[in-house]
């Protein structure tokens, strides 16, 4: 346990406390230790891993809802495309920019750029729409330096380079694969519901009966793993499993 | 009528503000019948003083410009910038410009419990007050109006000040307004007395109190214990860190200028630069030896009457941007902390400057200096 | 109506000869009005500081609402708030702009189904919109340039343009809407008591000596966890176990006080949960007080307060959410929190809308009611008392410069203060009824904010109770990371509530200083991590991803190139006679007042006691790290504020040795196998993982208590599962800001009314965390 205590200052230590406030002023006033980014026509130098706004890929999209579903703001809500399937919009006027939707996507269908500086004129607006998901949207930008902060052992150091920065960043795929089909692990209690076979975007469950008995099949090539069926099945028995 | 603008013409000639440099501009000019009586007017002293310098024209790019050294400075200190985009390869130079101007076009609000007669009289009228000490500061040679009394009735003048506040704060009719108000007058109470006998100690010493017979000499070493008190009176005046007590931003809003807004602040927010600036002015022609300075060959000849001046502003800037960086390093003091050293400290320092002067002067009389 | 409002500010600007002189004026002079609203304050403060300096722009921010020309509104606007943002604007002068930044303020962001948010576009008219939560300070200084875009060209449009793309239109099978991931069991199970069975020795010896003290007064008494004993009492008996406890085993205060409401068997459930401070014994172990009692519209019953006044402003809170009176409280006859015309909005049968995933023709901005007066009701009997005993009552905010986004109410008599009252729940953004709705791991970034300077700690706090109902141990470099990440953060709060007790005490130049300071740790935090300042990066079982080597070095690097600039902060600020002459002996808190009101972390160690998470009850590795907890004896703002400074020198050297101890260390497992479950592999980078991973996550039933040493003290999180439901049945959270509310009262009493800030300000108060 440390204790701190403070002594009072005597009048030489305040003269001398005095003398040291009026020398930092004077010192910083000849050489400041200026740490300021003059955006925007300087721009500071962001990390790939910045979390800003978010492109889409339709072609990865496996449509398993479940960056709508993990949105913590739910500024993330799917809409039917002409192709049936179910893409992501995102709301700007509540998206928190927690990227939980990027870390849920399987197949890295999203991506994230480093665009955050962003005025709109109307709350309408801020919905964009899957179709402007997909190409690098353009900002306003006034940016002719590129600024970078370098923390070395001593001091904060700015480096300025005469550059536009490049605020799209290449596509990080997750960091590992992990296939995944859904599989039925309890056959006997299958009611029959076709719950699966509805929710299912691959075509890859599909029923026939035999025998007035009811035979749900999965297909394990077409099954894209969403895993939709599993979380809708009525009796719990679809299970995700390894590929 | 011819006469009587002889007559005029010969009293303004006969005091004239000597810029050896301009001369023949002058004397082509005179030759033009109108323009020589213009011009002769405006040169004479007491105009260009008033009108000119230390007055109103100098004032008002003190006004325009100074608020952007001190931002610049301050910004600079704090590891910012300042002021800057509106002309990067200036630095933001007109910044104040366009506060002003938009002050000026914003709309001029009175709220409804207001006085609303005496709410907009103060401000025009304390902008308008705080002018008038300039009639008796000299910026070396040149004064308006020189007079045996010339610096006790410009620190009545100075003592003017804090009524309007008090006016201001009271028209305001609200909360921190009161309370700004209140604090204002207790630390006018504080200052005032050791600010006035810190200037009757330099009186006492030159042996005048006719600012322009005030000989050259630098008075902050003849009683740096007197200058010391003076700057910090003049600090508490002009409400400076760590004095802002009475418009406190954090505590009571800026006290009385709380509800002013539009062109009314405009010209309260100047006016603690326009006191600031008249401190300076005394400051600096009482301890720093008004437009005194070493002679520069070639420049002093030529610019006559011009180097007092400026030799006079400079000083001026450098008192006033002193008084203005304090806010960098310094908190506020408490109310009860600014009385304390007001009616303590301050009064016993300003009493031993005093005293420091009276030795001196019977010290210079008995010859030993 | 508003748009004719916004035209009015332009079309002033736009008519007359001067018109060009007007726009050019106007545009390089918006003076942004100082109105922080809610935690995008924190970026605003970064955006006007040394990083960014917004006053570049001619904006200079100003604390007076006659004096400004525009708003930045910043961040969530409260039922309460609302009134204060049409009144501030009211008073500005035309013309005027408005600019909202932060998703709360648009579309309600993370709060966006929060009972208590309303929407700044329905009280004031908006020009620009700003993304984010929080925006970068860059992005706030874009809607300026197009605020100042819009004055002097009329270009009145947004920054951003996207591009259409075509999608694919190769008609697929099509499949059915799937339904909601969250699952509600039908009639809970709601349980306090749990019984778990731990390796805890010192448990069953202190349950037997309470069961003898206690004999006849309980009904049960059960280990809930390690630390963690309920006792069940009848109604009647609650007080007089509760004396017991304190006169006989000295527990003293109470860390929460806790309503749960239980429709389906018309109970509620009422919960103190109490500790001790003067008995080093007990100092880990949380005793939580439970009864039931009758569901009904405003049942009573009586306040501990006479014997614990801690519970204090925690039974007023519960008051305004469950309407549970409690005879004695003296705050019963108003809500304290929330705005007047609100119900019992914690209760289950109140509710809030449910998620839409689905892209639809519903309406982008349903409906939020707003208040029905736009009037601040000011406490008329309040003056009429004040004027009779010759006092004078200043209302200090919610809009002042040295307020925050609270309202005080200052009794003075001359220069001295009597009596402060405090309004708080101008940011109460209802996170706890939220948090009933949300998945568990969609809490992770809800919690976050209640406390944006210090995010780190309050994901780590929520975390670690569902770690503990888990029983999940993290891998060990997650723990170095997890550390390293709070002390950073801890740093960070220091600072910021460094900047911000400069600015109370006037000194600009001591706010600049350390918000350049932090500018530094922000830099470390976006490059682990991707954000700022909300990075959610923690989550159950460890945390989102490894951390880089030079992302590492240069957090190393941090620990000693902030010497040199805390070195001249030093100098202009803290060794600065005049503040020391404005904080020495202010505002004691004598020991037995902190124990007895309460107080959390770094200002109760101020008054002498030795109370700190991390040793009491060690978490992560800081049982393996070299520090000690600083204490001090004054009580008074500069003990308050040098105990903290030092307690940052230890966190700096803590900073030191996890990231020296992860340099060493081999990359690896981050996050725990058992929480991945069928992930594993992902464990050491959640991406493409995470809903998988943690969509379904189901506690086991009971109630799980967790407490971790925040930046500003204590902080306790109190997660009840059903065991069934996939989301929390109730959620509590006490803050260390709302423990120490009732400190900044109790010290500021009887001090001098420009005491009152050096006192708010010493105390670190940050008005979301408190309100939450």
């Amino acid at each position: 346990m440390k204790k701190v205590t403070v002594q009072d200052q005597g009048v030489v230590e305040k003269a001398k406390c005095h003398a040291a406030a009026i020398g930092v002023a004077m010192k910083e006033s000849v050489y400041p230790l200026t740490a300021t980014v003059q955006y925007p026509r300087q721009r500071k130098k962001m990390p790939d891993n910045f979390r800003g706004y978010i492109l889409f890929d339709p072609d990865k999209c496996i449509n398993c809802w479940e960056c709508a579903f993990v949105c913590p703001a739910n500024a993330i809500r799917m809409k039917e495309a002409p192709n049936k399937k179910y893409y992501p919009t995102i709301d700007y006027g509540k998206c928190i920019f927690c990227h939980f939707c990027i870390d849920s996507c399987t197949d890295g269908a999203l991506r994230t750029t480093k665009i955050h500086d962003v005025a709109y004129k109307d709350m309408d607006e801020m919905v964009t729409l899957t179709e402007e998901m997909i190409e690098p949207p353009e900002i306003v930008r006034e940016d002719t330096k590129l600024v970078e902060y370098l923390i070395d052992d001593k001091d904060l150091q700015m480096k300025k380079t005469r550059e536009v920065d490049n605020l799209f960043v290449d596509e990080v795929p997750p960091s590992v694969e992990i296939p995944v089909v859904s599989q039925c692990i309890d056959g006997a209690s299958c009611i029959g519901c076709h719950v699966c076979e509805y929710v299912c975007g691959s075509g890859a469950i599909s029923s026939s009966i035999a025998n007035g008995v009811m035979n749900m099949a999965i297909d394990t090539d077409m099954c894209t793993g969403c895993g939709l069926c599993v979380k809708e099945c009525t009796m719990q028995i679809l299970k995700l499993v390894r590929k | 009528m011819q006469e009587v603008i002889n007559e005029l013409l010969e009293t303004m000639m006969s005091n004239q503000v000597s810029v050896p440099v301009i001369q023949p501009v002058i004397d082509m000019a005179a030759q033009i019948p109108m323009m020589g009586l213009g011009i002769s007017f405006i040169l004479w002293t007491p105009i260009f003083a008033l009108l000119i310098c230390p007055g109103l024209s100098t004032l008002g790019i003190f006004l325009l410009f100074f608020p952007w050294i001190e931002r610049k400075l301050c910004a600079r200190i704090q590891w910012r910038v300042g002021p800057r985009e509106i002309v990067p390869w200036l630095g933001g130079l007109i910044q104040l410009l366009a506060d002003t101007l938009r002050f000026l076009f914003q709309e001029v609000i009175v709220h409804k419990d207001a006085h609303r007669p005496y709410f907009l009289q103060f401000a025009f009228l304390s902008f308008a007050a705080a002018l008038l000490p300039l009639l008796f500061i000299n910026a070396g040679d040149v004064i308006a109006i020189a007079s045996p009394y010339g610096i006790q009735l410009l620190l009545a003048l100075v003592c003017l000040f804090p009524l309007f506040i008090l006016g201001l704060g009271w028209a305001s009719n609200s909360r921190f307004a009161f309370i700004g108000s209140v604090r204002e007058a207790f630390m006018y109470f504080a200052y005032e007395i050791p600010f006035i006998i810190a200037v009757l100690a330099m009186v006492i010493l030159f042996g005048t109190s006719n600012p322009i017979l005030i000989p050259d000499k630098w008075g902050i070493i003849l009683n740096p214990i007197a200058a010391f008190t003076f700057f910090v009176g003049a600090a508490m005046a002009t409400s400076r860190m760590p004095f802002e007590i009475p418009e406190a931003d954090q505590e009571v809003a800026a006290g009385p200028h709380v509800e002013y807004s539009g062109i009314a602040f405009g010209l309260i927010y100047v006016m603690c630069y326009e006191k600031a600036y008249i401190l300076s002015t005394l400051m600096v022609v009482l301890f720093l030896g008004g437009g005194s300075g070493p002679d520069i060959p070639g420049l002093t000849v030529h610019l006559g009457d011009l180097m007092g001046i400026v030799w006079f502003l400079l000083k001026v800037i450098i008192v006033m941007t002193t008084m203005f960086v304090l806010r960098t390093i310094y908190p506020r003091y408490r109310l009860d902390q600014g009385l304390t050293i007001g009616w303590g400290a301050m009064i016993a320092i300003s009493l031993v400057a005093l005293a420091w002067s009276i030795v001196f002067v019977f010290m210079q009389q008995g010859g030993v200096l | 109506m508003e748009k004719e409002e916004q035209d009015r500010n332009m079309h002033i600007l736009r008519t007359g000869v001067l018109s060009p002189v007007k726009r050019w004026s106007a545009k390089w002079s918006l003076w942004p009005c100082h109105f922080v609203t809610s935690c995008c304050g924190v970026e605003l403060a970064h955006a006007f500081a040394s990083g960014f300096d917004g006053e570049r722009l001619g904006t200079l921010n100003m604390g007076i609402s006659r004096q400004a020309n525009f708003i930045i509104v910043e961040g969530t606007i409260t039922r309460k708030m609302a009134r204060a943002l049409r009144i501030v604007w009211e008073q500005m002068p035309d013309p005027k702009f408005v600019n909202v930044i932060g998703a709360c303020g648009q579309r309600g962001g993370i709060f966006w189904n929060s009972y208590n948010i309303t929407r700044p576009s329905e009280i004031v008219p908006v020009d620009f919109f700003i993304p984010g939560c929080p925006v970068t300070p860059e992005s706030l200084l874009r809607g300026v340039r197009a605020v100042q875009d819009k004055i002097a060209l009329g270009k009145d449009e947004t920054t951003i343009k996207f591009k259409k793309v075509a999608l694919p239109s190769e008609v697929g099978p099509g499949s059915t809407i799937p339904t909601s991931p969250k699952r509600f069991a039908p009639t809970p199970l709601v349980k306090v008591d749990i019984p778990r069975e731990v390796d805890w020795a010192f448990g069953s010896t202190t349950v037997n000596n309470l069961k003898s003290q206690l004999e006849g007064l309980y009904k049960s008494i059960t280990i809930t966890d390690k630390n963690r004993i309920a006792i069940k009492t009848a109604p009647d008996n609650l007080m007089e176990v509760a004396r017991k406890l304190s006169d006989n085993m000295g527990i003293d205060h109470t860390k929460s006080v806790n309503v749960i409401d239980v429709p389906h068997e018309q109970k509620f459930i009422l919960e103190y949960m109490a500790s001790s401070y003067s008995n080093s014994d007990l100092m880990p172990v949380i005793i939580t007080l439970f009864t039931d009692i009758e569901r009904k519209a405003e049942p009573e019953f009586p306040s501990i307060t006479p014997l614990w006044d801690s519970a204090d402003y925690s039974e007023r809170e519960m008051h305004d959410f469950f309407g549970v009176k409690y005879e004695g409280n003296a705050g019963m006859n108003a809500k304290f929190l929330l705005a007047p015309e609100t119900q019992t909005p914690l209760r289950k049968d109140f509710k809030i809308a449910e998620e839409n995933y689905v892209f639809d023709d519903s309406p982008l901005n349903p409906k939020i009611d707003l208040p029905s007066s736009l009037e601040m009701p000011a406490p008329t009997d309040l003056y009429d008392e004040a004027e009779a005993s010759d006092e004078f009552i200043i209302l200090v905010g919610p809009h002042h410069t040295g307020s925050g986004h609270l309202r005080w109410i200052l009794r003075v008599k001359g220069d001295i203060i009597v009596d402060v009252t405090p309004d708080p729940g101008y940011v109460h953004r209802s996170m706890e009824k939220i948090a009933e709705n949300r998945l568990y791991i969609q809490n992770v970034p809800l919690f976050e904010r209640a406390n944006i300077s210090d995010p780190f700690n309050m994901n780590l706090g929520y975390v670690h109770a569902i770690e503990k109902a888990l029983s999940i141990e993290v891998p060990e470099r997650a723990k170095y990371i997890r550390t390293m990440l709070a002390e950073l953060s801890r740093i960070g709060a220091f600072f910021y509530d460094s900047g911000i007790f400069s600015l109370f005490t006037g000194h600009s130049t001591g706010f600049m200083y350390v918000w350049a300071i932090r500018e530094m740790i922000l830099e470390a935090t976006v490059r682990m991590t991707g954000s700022r300042c909300t990075p959610s990066f923690i989550i159950p079982g460890g945390v989102r991803r490894d951390i880089s080597k030079d992302v590492l070095e240069m957090t190393g690097n941090f620990t000693s190139a902030v010497n040199k600039r805390l070195k001249k902060f030093e100098d202009i600020f803290i060794n600065n006679p005049v503040f020391i002459a404005r904080t020495k002996g202010v505002g004691v808190v004598t020991k037995q007042e902190a124990i007895k009101y309460g107080l959390v972390g770094p200002f109760l160690r101020a008054s002498g006691v030795d109370y700190d998470i991390r040793k009491v009850e060690p978490y992560e590795v800081y049982d393996q790290l070299n520090w000690e907890v600083t204490t001090g004896d004054a009580g008074d703002c500069l003990g308050r504020y040098m105990g903290r400074y030092e307690e940052i020198k230890q966190s700096l050297s803590l900073l030191k040795q996890t990231v020296d101890a992860l340099k060493r260390m081999p990359r690896g497992d981050v996050i725990s196998e058992e929480v991945l479950g069928d992930y594993k592999e992902a464990s050491e980078d959640i991406k493409g993982h995470l809903y998988h991973a943690y969509g379904n996550l189901v506690l086991p039933k009971g109630e799980w208590t967790s407490v971790v040493e925040s930046a500003r003290g204590t902080l306790l999180y109190s997660i009840i599962s059903d065991g069934d439901s996939n989301v929390p049945h109730r959620v509590r959270i006490v803050t260390p800001c709302w423990m120490n509310l009732r400190g900044i009262v109790e010290a500021s009493k009887g001090e001098r009314v420009a005491d009152f800030w050096t006192i708010y300000g010493s105390f670190g108060y940050f008005p979301p965390e408190a309100d939450r």
